[in-house]
C-alpha cells in the first residue's frame, strides 16, 4: 500500500508536466475533443462545417477573403490542421521566388492551400492537387470555386497519391514539375517523394515543399533527403498552424538536377 | 642576404611555422608567447614614452628580461630557414625583384613628433646595415667592424622590441620581424671568437634541449591531470557550463580523496590493526538476538548486523586510549580527526574562494554591448557542428534579442508585465517551497508515530517514506522551478543563478527537517539509554548474585560479549541514518539517469523509425544535461558527508566511490544520451557561485555536528569516547597524562579568556584593516575604468573628427597613427589596471 505522502510527492512532476506540455494538451483538446462533441452535436463532418461557416462569411471570388475566414474558423472556432497563415507567408514567397508552371499538391483536404498556391500562380501555370477521401474533395472542390479558380488553373484529382504519381505522365501529360507541396500523411512523404523521383517529373530546380515535418514529422523523410545528395535542403522553423507554443517546420528541397 | 628572400620561401616558412603552432604543444607554447609579448608591450610602452639614450639603456634591460624561449625558438627556428636558403639561393635576378619589391612597398606612414625621430634613425639604419652586411660577409673581422657589428646587433634588438608600436603595415611589420632575427642569429654568435661561437652553440642547443623537454613535461602534467580529455571532450560538444559541473566533480573528487586518505589512514587502518578484536567486547560484538540474521543481505545493505559492528561506525571504537605497541592515541586521534576534516574542509573553500575571486576582474560592461557579443560570443572550445550550429543560432537571437532589448528599453513599457511575471514566479516557487516543506515535516512526525508503535508492524513504503518523499521532491520540485523560471525571461547564466539558489533553498529545508526529526530520535534514544543503565546494574547485580550463590572463592564468571546488555548507541544510529541516505540518493541519481536519460534515449532512438511524430525533434526528444540540480546534488551530498562523517568514519570513503563512479557515468551519459542545450552559453569554469554555495553548505552542516559533539554527553558503552562527560574531555585527557605539566599550566593561562579575548579583538582588527585596504584597491580599480572608459569615449570622438577630415589623406594617415598611439596607451593602462587587480 503506497502511503499519500508518497504519492503527493509526484504532484510536482504532475505540475510540471502539465505546464511543459500545455500547448498539446491545447491541441488535443481543440483538435480531437472539440471535434468529437461537435460532430456529436451537429451530425455534420469538421469539414462540412468549416464550408458552411465559409460560406456564410466570406466574399465569394475573393481568395484572401476566403483564406481569412478559414483563418478566422480554424483558430477561434475549431482546428484544421491548414498550412496556416504564418508558414503561408513562407509559402507565398517561395512561389514568388519560383514562379512555377506546373504545380504538384499532395493532399488538399480542404482547399485552403490550395487556394493560397492558386492566387499566387503566373499566368498559364496549372496546380494538379491530389486528395484521397471523396468528401473532402467534394467540399474542397466548392470552395476552389467559390474562390474563382476554374477547371484550368486548379485540376483536383480524387485518388490516392501513390496510385496517381505515377500516371500523372500518361493520364495528365505533365513532363515536368517545377513545384510539389506535399501535406497529406506523413507517412507517404517518403515513399511518394521516390515515387516521383522514379517517375522522373523531378528535374533540375524542381522545389518540393514538405510541412509539417517537425510536428507530427516526418524523420524518416527528412533523414532520406540529407543522406541521397539529390537535393539541398532548407528548413524554415516555424510554429504549428494555429497554435504558438508547438514548433514545427517546412522542409524546401531543391533538385540538384541528375548529373 | 637578407634582401633576397623571395616570397615563396617565406610563405614556406610561415607555412612550417603554422605547422609546427598545430602540434599538441599549442597549448603551452601559446601561453610563453602571450606572456612574453605582454610583457613586451608593457616594456614597449614605457620605451615609448622615454626617448634616446635612455630608451638604448632599457632596451638593454630588456634583452636581458627578454631570454625567454620565444624570442629563442623564433632564432633557432630562423636558423634553420638561413640554411635552407643558403641551399636554395636563387640567382641575381631574383634578388634584385625582391629589392625592388621592396622598395615598391609604402613607406610607413609620417608619425607624430615624438617618434618620428626615433624611427627615422632606425629606419636610415636598416638600411645602412642592408649595405654593410656585404662587408661582415668576409670572415676576417677588424676590431672596429666588430664594433660596428655589435652596435648593428643591438640596434636589430632594438627594432624588434619596438617594432609592435610602429605604424606599418602588418606585412611590412612581419618582414622586418624575420629580417631581423635573421640578423641577429647569425651575426650574434659571430660576436664571439672561436672558443665563445663553439659555446654559445652549445648554450643554444642545451636551451632548445630545455624548452624541448620542457615542453614535454608540460604535456604529460597535463595528462596526468584526472579525466582532463574526457571533461574537455564534453566542453568541447557541450559548451563550458556543462564542463564546469564536472571541473566542479573532479575539484570535489580530490577533496574527497584527502578526507578519506584522513580517516581511513588514522581511525579505521589503526582500529583494524592495533585495536581488540571482533568478539572481544560487547561493543564489538553483534547482539544474541541480532546474531541470526546478522549476514543477511538485506541487513547488511542497510548497514545493520556485522556491518553495524564494524570499523565503518562509531560504536565499534573503543575507549582504550592508547593501542597496540606504537601507543597509538585512538580516542585523541578519532577527535582530531573529526576535527581536521571540517578544517581543512573550510581552508580549501575558502581558499579556492579568495583565487578565483581573483580571477573575475572586470565588471560588467553595457558600454560596448554589441561590440562585445560581436567579438566575444563564440565559444572556441567547442568542437561539435550540431553544437557549433546551436551556437551559431544562439548568437544570432541573442543579436535580435539585444536589440528588441535596445529599443524596449527605450520604448520600457513591457517591464512592468516582465516585473510582474518576475514576482508571480518568485511567489508561485514559495508556494511550491512551503508546499514540500509542509510535506516532508508531515511525513516526519508520521515516521515519529509509526517509530513510537514499533516499524515492524509497518511495510517497507512506510519505513522507507521519508527517504523517498525527500528523494522524489528533491527530484521533482527542480523541474517544477525550471517551468516556472520560463516565466521570468531571464538570461540563461542568471536563470541558472536562481535556479541554483531556489534549488539550495529546497534542499536545505529538507536536510533540515530531516536533522530535526534525527535530533529528536536521539533525544528518544538517551531516554532509552537511561532505562539501560539502570538495567544494567540490575543484571550486573543478578550475575554476580548468581555466583556468589554457588561458590564464593572463584573469580567472577564473565558473560559472553554478546549475552552483556548494551545501550542503544545514539551516534552509531547517526552515522547509519546518514549512511542510509548517502546510498538512497546514489540510488536515486544513478536510477534517474538510467530511466530519465539512457532509456529515454533508447525510446527515443529507437521507437523513432516506427512512430506517428517526430520523437527527436518533437514531443520527448533527448534531454538535456540539468547543470544546476547535479551541481546542487554534489554539494548537498558533500554537506552531508560532512555531518555524517563524525559518526560514521566510512562515509568519505563511500563519497570517494560515488564520485567516481559518477565521473564515469555521468561522463559516459551526458556524452551518448544527452543533447547540448538550445541556448548554450559561457560560464567560467572556477566558478564563484558553486563555491559559495558549498561554503554556506559546510558551515550549515557542521553546525549541528558541532551541537551535537559539545553538548550531547557520549553514549556510556559505545565509541572512543565512552565514559567521558563530553566528548572533547579526551583533549584535556592528553594535556594531562600526556605533555608535562608547564605545558599544561601554559595551556590553561593561553585558554585564560583575558588572553583570548585580546587575542580575538586583534583578529578582528586586522581582518577589519585588511578589508579596508582591498576596498580602497577596488576603488582605485574603479577609477582606473572610468579613466580607461573617459578616453576611450575620447578616442571615438576622435575618430569621428578623423573620419569627417577624411577627404584630406595627409590628415586621415595622422589621425590613424594617433588613434594607433591610444590604442597601444589603453593597452598598457588596462595592464596596469589588471596587476592592480592581482594586488587587491
Amino acid at each position: 500500500m503506497v502511503s499519500p505522502a508518497i504519492a503527493l510527492a509526484f504532484l510536482p512532476l504532475l505540475i510540471t508536466l502539465l505546464i511543459r506540455y500545455r500547448y498539446y494538451f491545447v491541441l488535443l483538446y481543440r483538435a480531437v475533443l472539440v471535434r468529437w462533441v461537435q460532430d456529436l452535436l451537429t451530425g455534420l463532418s469538421r469539414e462540412e462545417r468549416a464550408f458552411q461557416y465559409i460560406l456564410t462569411h466570406s466574399i465569394p471570388g475573393d481568395p484572401q477573403s476566403i483564406l481569412d475566414t478559414f483563418d478566422h474558423w480554424c483558430s477561434k472556432v475549431e482546428f484544421i490542421s491548414n498550412i496556416g497563415p504564418k508558414k503561408g507567408k513562407i509559402l507565398d514567397r517561395l512561389l514568388e521566388e519560383i514562379r512555377p508552371l506546373t504545380v504538384l499538391e499532395l493532399g488538399t483536404h480542404c482547399g485552403y492551400s490550395t487556394v493560397r498556391i492558386a492566387r499566387s500562380l503566373p499566368l498559364g501555370a496549372r496546380l494538379y492537387s491530389i486528395e484521397m477521401h471523396e468528401k473532402n474533395a467534394q467540399i474542397a472542390e466548392k470552395i476552389i470555386r467559390l474562390a474563382g479558380f476554374d477547371d484550368d488553373t486548379v485540376e483536383l484529382v480524387v485518388s490516392p497519391s501513390d496510385e496517381v504519381i505515377p500516371r500523372l505522365r500518361e493520364d495528365y501529360g505533365v513532363e515536368h514539375l517545377d513545384f510539389v507541396f506535399m501535406d497529406h500523411w506523413k507517412r507517404c512523404y517518403l515513399p511518394d517523394l521516390q515515387l516521383l523521383e522514379g517517375s522522373g517529373l523531378l528535374g533540375e530546380g524542381s522545389v518540393v515543399l514538405a510541412d509539417n515535418v517537425v510536428f507530427p514529422g516526418a524523420p524518416n523523410f527528412l533523414r532520406y533527403v540529407r543522406n541521397s545528395g539529390l537535393y539541398e535542403l532548407r528548413l524554415h522553423r516555424a510554429s504549428l498552424e494555429y497554435i504558438r507554443g508547438i514548433r514545427d517546420g517546412m522542409a524546401e528541397l531543391v533538385h540538384r538536377g541528375v548529373k | 642576404v637578407k634582401n633576397e628572400r623571395n616570397p615563396k620561401a617565406k610563405e614556406r616558412d610561415t607555412k612550417r611555422k603554422l605547422e609546427i603552432h598545430k602540434t599538441t604543444e599549442q597549448k603551452t607554447e601559446n601561453k610563453k608567447r602571450k606572456r612574453s609579448h605582454s610583457k613586451q608591450r608593457g616594456k614597449r610602452n614605457i620605451d615609448d614614452e622615454d626617448k634616446g639614450g635612455e630608451q638604448i639603456s632599457k632596451q638593454k634591460k630588456n634583452r636581458k628580461n627578454k631570454k625567454t624561449k620565444k624570442l629563442l625558438t623564433e632564432e633557432a627556428e630562423g636558423e634553420g630557414y638561413i640554411t635552407k636558403q643558403k641551399k636554395k639561393r636563387r640567382p641575381q635576378v631574383d634578388e634584385e625583384n625582391a629589392n625592388a619589391t621592396k622598395q615598391m612597398t609604402p613607406e610607413g606612414p609620417p608619425k607624430k613628433k615624438k617618434r618620428a625621430k626615433v624611427s627615422e634613425s632606425e629606419d636610415s639604419s636598416s638600411e645602412k646595415e642592408s649595405s654593410e652586411e656585404e662587408e661582415w660577409k668576409v670572415t676576417a673581422l677588424t676590431p672596429e667592424e666588430l664594433e660596428k657589428l655589435k652596435e648593428a646587433v643591438d640596434e636589430k634588438k632594438k627594432l624588434i622590441t619596438i617594432l609592435r608600436g610602429k605604424p606599418w603595415p602588418m606585412l611590412k611589420k612581419l618582414q622586418t620581424l624575420k629580417e631581423s632575427h635573421d640578423f641577429l642569429e647569425k651575426f650574434e654568435g659571430a660576436l664571439g671568437k672561436g672558443k665563445a661561437k663553439k659555446l654559445y652553440a652549445y648554450k643554444v642547443m642545451m636551451l632548445k634541449r630545455w624548452m624541448k623537454f620542457q615542453r614535454d613535461f608540460e604535456n604529460f602534467k597535463t595528462a596526468c591531470i584526472p579525466w582532463e580529455m574526457k571533461i574537455k571532450d564534453i566542453e568541447s560538444h557541450f559548451g563550458s557550463s556543462v564542463a564546469s559541473y564536472f571541473i566542479f566533480l573532479r575539484w570535489m573528487y580530490g577533496i574527497n580523496m584527502i578526507l578519506f586518505g584522513l580517516t581511513f589512514g588514522l581511525v579505521m587502518v589503526p582500529e583494524a590493526l592495533m585495536g581488540k578484536p571482533y568478539g572481544s567486547m560487547p561493543r564489538k560484538t553483534v547482539p544474541r538476538a541480532e546474531q541470526a540474521s546478522a549476514m543477511d543481505f538485506a541487513v547488511l545493505w542497510d548497514f545493520g548486523g556485522y556491518a553495524k559492528y564494524s570499523v565503518l561506525f562509531y560504536g565499534y571504537y573503543n575507549s582504550q586510549r592508547a593501542i597496540g605497541w606504537l601507543k597509538f592515541r585512538m580516542p585523541l586521534s578519532y577527535f582530531l580527526v573529526g576535527v581536521g576534516t571540517v578544517a581543512y574542509s573550510y581552508m580549501v573553500v575558502i581558499r579556492t574562494m579568495a583565487r578565483n575571486a581573483n580571477e573575475q576582474g572586470g565588471g560588467d560592461d553595457t558600454n560596448f554591448n554589441f561590440s562585445w557579443k560581436m567579438f566575444t560570443s563564440w565559444d572556441y572550445l567547442i568542437g561539435n557542428p550540431e553544437t557549433a550550429d546551436n551556437k551559431f543560432a544562439s548568437i544570432t537571437t541573442s543579436f535580435k534579442e539585444a536589440i528588441v532589448e535596445e529599443q524596449e528599453s527605450r520604448k520600457d513599457d513591457n517591464i512592468h508585465l516582465t516585473r510582474f511575471f518576475r514576482v508571480l514566479a518568485n511567489f508561485l516557487v514559495l508556494c511550491c517551497l512551503a508546499g514540500s516543506g509542509y510535506l516532508i515535516y508531515f511525513v516526519v512526525r508520521r515516521s515519529q508515530k509509526f517509530a513510537l508503535e514499533g516499524l515492524e508492524n509497518y511495510g517497507w513504503w512506510e519505513r522507507n517514506e521519508v527517504n523517498m518523499v525527500m528523494s522524489l521532491l528533491g527530484m521533482f520540485c527542480p523541474m517544477l522551478f525550471d517551468v516556472i523560471s520560463n516565466l521570468e525571461n531571464y538570461h540563461p547564466r542568471i536563470a541558472l543563478q536562481w535556479q541554483l539558489g531556489r534549488i539550495f533553498a529546497l534542499f536545505l529545508g529538507n536536510l533540515y527537517t530531516f536533522i530535526i526529526a534525527l535530533m529528536d530520535e536521539i533525544n528518544l534514544k538517551r531516554k532509552e539509554e537511561e532505562t539501560v543503565k539502570l538495567n544494567m546494574t540490575v543484571w550486573m547485580a543478578n550475575l554476580h548474585n548468581g555466583t556468589l550463590a554457588e561458590n564464593s572463592t572463584a573469580p567472577p564468571i564473565t558473560a559472553d560479549p554478546a549475552d552483556v546488555p548494551r545501550g542503544p548507541c545514539w551516534e552509531t544510529m547517526v552515522g547509519q541514518e546518514f549512511v542510509r541516505l548517502i546510498i538512497s540518493d546514489t540510488m536515486t541519481t544513478y536510477i534517474t539517469l538510467l530511466i530519465g536519460d539512457f532509456l529515454r534515449a533508447v525510446m527515443v532512438r529507437f521507437f523513432n523509425y516506427c512512430w506517428c511524430w517526430d520523437l527527436e525533434y518533437g514531443f520527448p526528444s533527448y534531454s538535456e544535461f540539468d547543470v544546476s540540480g547535479n551541481v546542487l546534488g554534489l554539494i548537498f551530498n558533500q554537506g552531508m558527508i560532512w555531518m555524517g562523517a563524525f559518526y560514521a568514519p566510512c562515509l568519505p570513503a563511500l563519497n570517494v566511490l560515488r564520485l567516481h563512479v559518477s565521473m564515469y557515468l555521468q561522463c559516459w551519459a551526458v556524452m551518448c544520451c544527452n543533447v547540448p542545450q538550445e541556448r548554450v552559453f559561457k560560464a567560467s569554469g572556477s566558478n564563484n557561485f558553486y563555491m559559495a554555495m558549498l561554503l554556506v553548505i559546510l558551515f550549515l552542516s557542521t553546525l549541528p555536528a558541532i551541537y551535537t559533539i559539545v553538548s550531547i554527553p557520549p553514549s556510556f558503552d559505545c565509541g572512543p569516547f565512552s565514559g567521558k562527560n563530553r566528548m572533547f574531555d579526551v583533549i584535556q585527557e592528553t594535556l594531562e597524562m600526556d605533555f608535562p605539566a608547564w605545558f599544561g599550566k601554559v595551556f590553561s593561562y593561553a585558554s585564560n579568556p583575558g588572553l583570548v579575548l585580546p587575542f580575538l579583538l586583534l583578529m578582528v582588527l586586522a581582518i577589519y584593516y585588511l578589508q579596508s585596504t582591498s576596498k580602497t584597491y577596488k576603488k582605485a580599480n574603479a577609477e582606473l575604468k572610468k579613466k580607461l572608459q573617459a578616453q576611450n569615449e575620447e578616442n571615438k570622438k576622435k575618430n569621428k573628427r578623423a573620419a569627417l577630415k577624411a577627404s584630406d589623406p595627409e590628415e586621415a594617415r595622422n589621425s590613424a597613427s594617433e588613434q594607433q598611439w591610444h590604442q597601444i596607451n589603453n593597452n598598457a593602462s588596462k595592464k596596469e589596471m589588471d596587476t592592480w587587480g592581482c594586488k587587491n
